[in-house]
C-alpha cells in the first residue's frame, strides 16, 4: 500500500503561492548562474547587463527600450488572447499559425491598399488580420464543438501549414508575388509603403509606438471583459465544467465559438501591429510568441494582470539576453531559452507545492 | 534513370527512420494517456549528448545507450512534473521542446568553441561503426536489395522496435494494462494497476527511443554541427503528426514513415525525378517544394478531422489523452 497521498489544498493562498514562485525563480536563476560560472562568465555581471537591458551607461539607451517594447507588444497581446481560450480549457496552441495568418493578411493590405491616410491603412490592416486569424479559430472551434476533434493537434498542424505558406511566399520569385522587392533578383520581402507604418508619439528623443498604447488598453479591456461581463462569467463556467454550463442553460457551443474568434482575432491583431511596427514581414515575424505566449499564460495562471507582468519579465529576459550575449562570446541567446525552461520547470514544482499537500495515510486505513 | 529511382527510394528510408523512432516513442507515451509535445526537444538532447559520448568512446553502442539515458532523463522530468506534480501536459511538453533545443545549441556551441572543437564523424572510430550493413543474400537482390537491405544498423533496430512495440501492445498483459490506463485510468486503477508506475516507465522508455532517433539523425547528417540548424529540424513535430496518421499503431507507423518520408524526400529530390522522367513526372517541377513540406501536416489535419467525423471506424486515440489522473478527483 502507498503510505502517502496527495491532497489538494482547499486554501491555496495568494501570498503563499507568490512566495513559492519567488523561491522557484530564485532557484532557477541560481542554476543559471552556476552554468554561467562554469563557462567562465561572471554571473553577477551578466545578470546585471541582462536585467538592465544594456541601459546603464548607454547614451542611446532609449533605443533599447523602444526595441524591448516592439517585442513586448505582440507577446503581451498573444498571451492575453491565449489566456482567453485556455480559460475555457480550449487548448489553442496554434498561436504561431494564427499569428502568421494575421501577418500575411495585414501585409496584403499594406502592399495593395495605397493612397489612404496612415491611420486608415493601419486600421484596415488590423481588421484584415483579425478576420483571417479569427476565421481559423472559429473553424477549429466549430470542429471541436460539432465533432469533438482534438483541438490541440489541429492547431499544432495549422502552425506548420502556415509556416510553409509564408516560406513559400518569401522564397518564390513570381509576377504575382507583390510581397517581394521588385528590384532584387534574390527573393527578399519588400518594405511596406510609408502609409502602412505604425505611427508613434515622440517623447523627447524617445518615440512611443501607438501599438504599445493599444496593447495596454486591450489588456485592460480583456481584464474587464473577463471579470465584469456576462461573457466573462460564461467563459469561466465552461472552463470549470461544460456540463454545469449546459445545465445552467448556457449554449456551450456558442460560447466556445465566440471566445475562440476573439482569442484568435486578437492574435491576428498582434500580428498586424507587429508587421506594421517592423514595416515588413518575414518568416520569423512571430518571434515565437505563439509558443512563449502559452508559457506566459500558464505561468500567470491565466490571470490577466499577472499575464501583463509575466510577459514583460519574459521579454526582459529574452531581450536582455540578446543584448548581454553580444558582449560574451561564450554565451549566445539560446541561454535565454535555456533559463526560461528552467524557470518554468521550477515554477511548475512551486505551483504543486503551493496547491497540494502530501499527507501520510493513517495506519488504520492500511490495516 | 533506374539509379535515380533507386536512390530516391533508398533516401526515403535513410533520411526518415528518425520519424519512426520519434513516432513509436510518442505512441508509447500517448498510449499511457499522456500527450508529450516535447518530442523535438527530447530528440535534440538525446542527439547531442549521445553523439558526443559516441565520438569520445568510439562506440555506437555507447552512443545509443547515452542517447537513450539522456532522453530518458528528460522523460523522467516530464513524468515527474505531469504524473506526480499534476502539471499541465501541453505546457510541460512545450517547455521541454524550448529547453531541449536551447540545450542542444548551448552544448553544441560550447563544444564547437572549445579548444578541441566539434568532433567530426570521420575522424572518430564512431564513423566506421555507422557504415551500412549489407544483409547477406537479401542485399544482392537487384533494386530491392539496395533500397531495403543495405542500411546502417539503427535503421533495422528502428523497425524491430516498432514491430516489438506492436506485439507488446497487442499480445502482452502489461501492454493491455497500459492501453487500459490510456483509455480510463480510474478504471485501471480500481482493478489494481499501478497507474503512476506504468506512466513513469512508459514515458521514460518512449522518450529514450526518441533519443536514439535524434542520435541517428545526427549520425546520418555526418555528425557535422552547424550553429544555426538543429539536427532534428522539425522531425519531432512531424512525429507527433505521424502518430495521428498511424492511428496510434506502431505497425502502421512503419507505413506512415514511408508515406511521410516519401513527401520529405520529394521536397529535396523532386527536380531529380522530374529530370529523369520528363514525360511522366515533369509536372513535379510545377509544384513548389514548400507544398511537399507542408503535405504531412495537411494530411494529418485531414486525417484528424476525417476520423472524428466518422463514428463507425474505431479510432486508436486513447480516450484519456492529455488529461492528468488525480485519484481524489475520481
Amino acid at each position: 500500500m502507498r503510505k502517502y497521498h496527495l491532497v489538494r489544498r482547499a486554501d491555496a493562498k495568494l501570498k503563499r503561492t507568490l512566495l513559492y514562485y519567488a523561491i522557484g525563480i530564485l532557484a532557477s536563476l541560481l542554476i543559471g548562474a552556476v552554468i554561467l560560472a562554469v563557462l567562465g562568465v561572471n554571473p553577477l555581471e551578466y545578470f546585471g547587463k541582462m536585467f538592465t537591458i544594456g541601459l546603464v551607461g548607454n547614451k542611446y539607451g532609449y533605443r533599447q527600450i523602444e526595441g524591448l517594447l516592439k517585442n513586448f507588444v505582440p507577446l503581451l497581446i498573444t498571451s492575453v488572447a491565449l489566456s482567453l481560450s485556455f480559460k475555457m480549457r480550449f487548448w489553442n496552441i496554434g498561436g504561431e499559425g494564427e499569428f502568421l495568418a494575421g501577418a500575411i493578411a495585414a501585409s496584403i493590405v499594406a502592399f495593395q491598399v495605397t493612397g489612404l491616410p496612415n491611420f486608415v491603412t493601419v486600421l484596415l490592416m488590423c481588421l484584415a488580420a483579425m478576420i483571417s486569424s479569427g476565421l481559423i479559430g472559429v473553424a477549429v472551434a466549430a470542429l471541436k464543438v460539432k465533432f469533438n476533434t482534438n483541438e490541440t493537434l489541429m492547431t499544432l498542424m495549422i502552425n506548420y501549414i502556415m509556416l510553409y505558406v509564408i516560406k513559400y511566399i518569401g522564397e518564390t520569385k513570381a509576377d504575382w508575388n507583390f510581397f517581394l522587392q521588385e528590384e532584387s533578383d534574390r527573393p527578399i520581402f519588400g518594405t511596406f509603403p510609408q502609409s502602412a507604418f505604425m505611427g508613434s508619439i515622440p517623447i523627447g528623443k524617445f518615440s512611443l509606438l501607438w501599438s504599445v498604447i493599444i496593447a495596454v488598453a486591450l489588456t485592460v479591456i480583456i481584464y474587464v471583459y473577463l471579470k465584469y461581463t456576462k461573457h466573462g462569467y460564461e467563459i469561466s463556467v465552461v472552463g470549470d465544467s461544460s456540463a454545469t454550463a449546459k445545465y445552467a442553460g448556457m449554449s456551450v457551443g456558442k460560447i466556445v465559438l465566440r471566445t475562440m474568434f476573439i482569442s484568435s482575432a486578437l492574435i491576428g491583431l498582434a500580428a498586424a501591429l507587429a508587421v506594421s511596427s517592423a514595416g515588413t514581414i518575414s518568416d520569423s515575424i512571430t518571434n515565437d510568441v505563439g509558443w512563449t505566449g502559452i508559457i506566459v499564460a500558464w505561468l500567470s495562471k491565466l490571470n490577466i494582470p499577472a499575464v501583463f507582468v509575466t510577459s514583460f519579465l519574459i521579454e526582459v529576459l529574452q531581450y536582455g539576453c540578446q543584448i548581454a550575449a553580444s558582449q560574451y562570446p561564450a554565451i549566445d541567446s539560446n541561454y535565454a531559452n535555456l533559463l526560461q525552461g528552467i524557470i518554468l520547470f521550477s515554477v511548475l514544482v512551486a505551483d504543486f507545492v503551493a496547491n497540494f499537500r502530501v499527507v501520510r495515510k493513517e495506519d488504520a486505513k492500511n490495516a | 534513370m533506374l539509379d535515380i529511382l533507386t536512390l530516391f527510394l533508398f533516401n526515403i528510408i535513410v533520411y526518415n527512420i528518425p520519424l519512426l523512432y520519434g513516432t513509436t516513442g510518442e505512441i508509447m507515451i500517448e498510449k499511457s494517456g499522456s500527450l508529450n509535445l516535447g518530442v523535438e526537444g527530447t530528440m535534440a538532447i538525446g542527439a547531442v549528448v549521445g553523439y558526443l559520448a559516441g565520438a569520445r568512446t568510439g562506440s555506437l553502442l555507447a552512443a545509443c545507450l547515452v542517447a537513450f539515458i539522456a532522453s530518458g532523463v528528460v522523460g523522467l522530468l516530464f513524468a515527474f512534473l505531469t504524473v506526480t506534480l499534476q502539471a499541465n501536459q501541453n505546457v510541460t511538453g512545450l517547455t521541454i521542446t524550448t529547453f531541449g533545443v536551447a540545450f542542444y545549441y548551448f552544448i553544441g556551441n560550447a563544444v564547437a568553441n572549445s579548444a578541441a572543437g566539434w568532433p567530426s564523424l570521420i575522424d572518430t572510430k564512431l564513423g566506421s561503426k555507422t557504415q551500412a550493413i549489407e544483409i547477406p543474400l537479401l542485399s544482392k537482390i537487384p533494386f530491392i536489395g539496395k533500397i531495403l537491405f543495405s542500411h546502417m544498423i539503427l535503421v533495422y533496430v528502428g523497425i524491430i522496435i516498432a514491430v516489438l512495440m506492436w506485439f507488446y501492445f497487442k499480445k502482452t498483459v502489461p501492454g493491455l494494462k497500459l492501453r487500459a490506463i490510456g483509455e480510463n485510468p480510474a478504471a485501471a486503477d480500481s482493478l489494481g494497476v499501478n497507474v503512476a508506475l506504468y506512466k513513469y516507465v512508459h514515458i521514460i522508455i518512449g522518450s529514450g527511443i526518441m533519443g536514439i532517433g535524434g542520435l541517428y539523425m545526427g549520425l546520418n547528417l555526418g555528425g557535422t554541427y552547424e550553429g544555426s540548424n538543429c539536427w532534428i529540424n522539425g522531425y519531432g513535430w512531424i512525429s507527433i503528426a505521424l502518430v495521428i496518421f498511424a492511428n496510434w499503431s506502431p505497425a502502421k507507423a512503419i507505413l506512415g514513415t514511408v508515406v511521410f518520408g516519401f513527401f520529405n524526400t520529394l521536397t529535396v529530390k523532386y527536380a531529380d525525378l522530374a529530370y529523369a522522367f520528363p514525360s511522366a513526372l515533369g509536372w513535379l517541377n510545377k509544384i513548389p517544394s514548400h507544398f511537399f513540406s507542408a503535405l504531412p501536416f495537411i494530411i494529418t489535419l485531414i486525417v484528424l478531422i476525417a476520423s472524428s467525423l466518422s463514428k463507425k471506424k474505431k479510432s486508436g486515440e486513447p480516450q484519456a489523452i492529455g488529461r492528468n489522473y488525480y485519484r481524489e478527483d475520481r
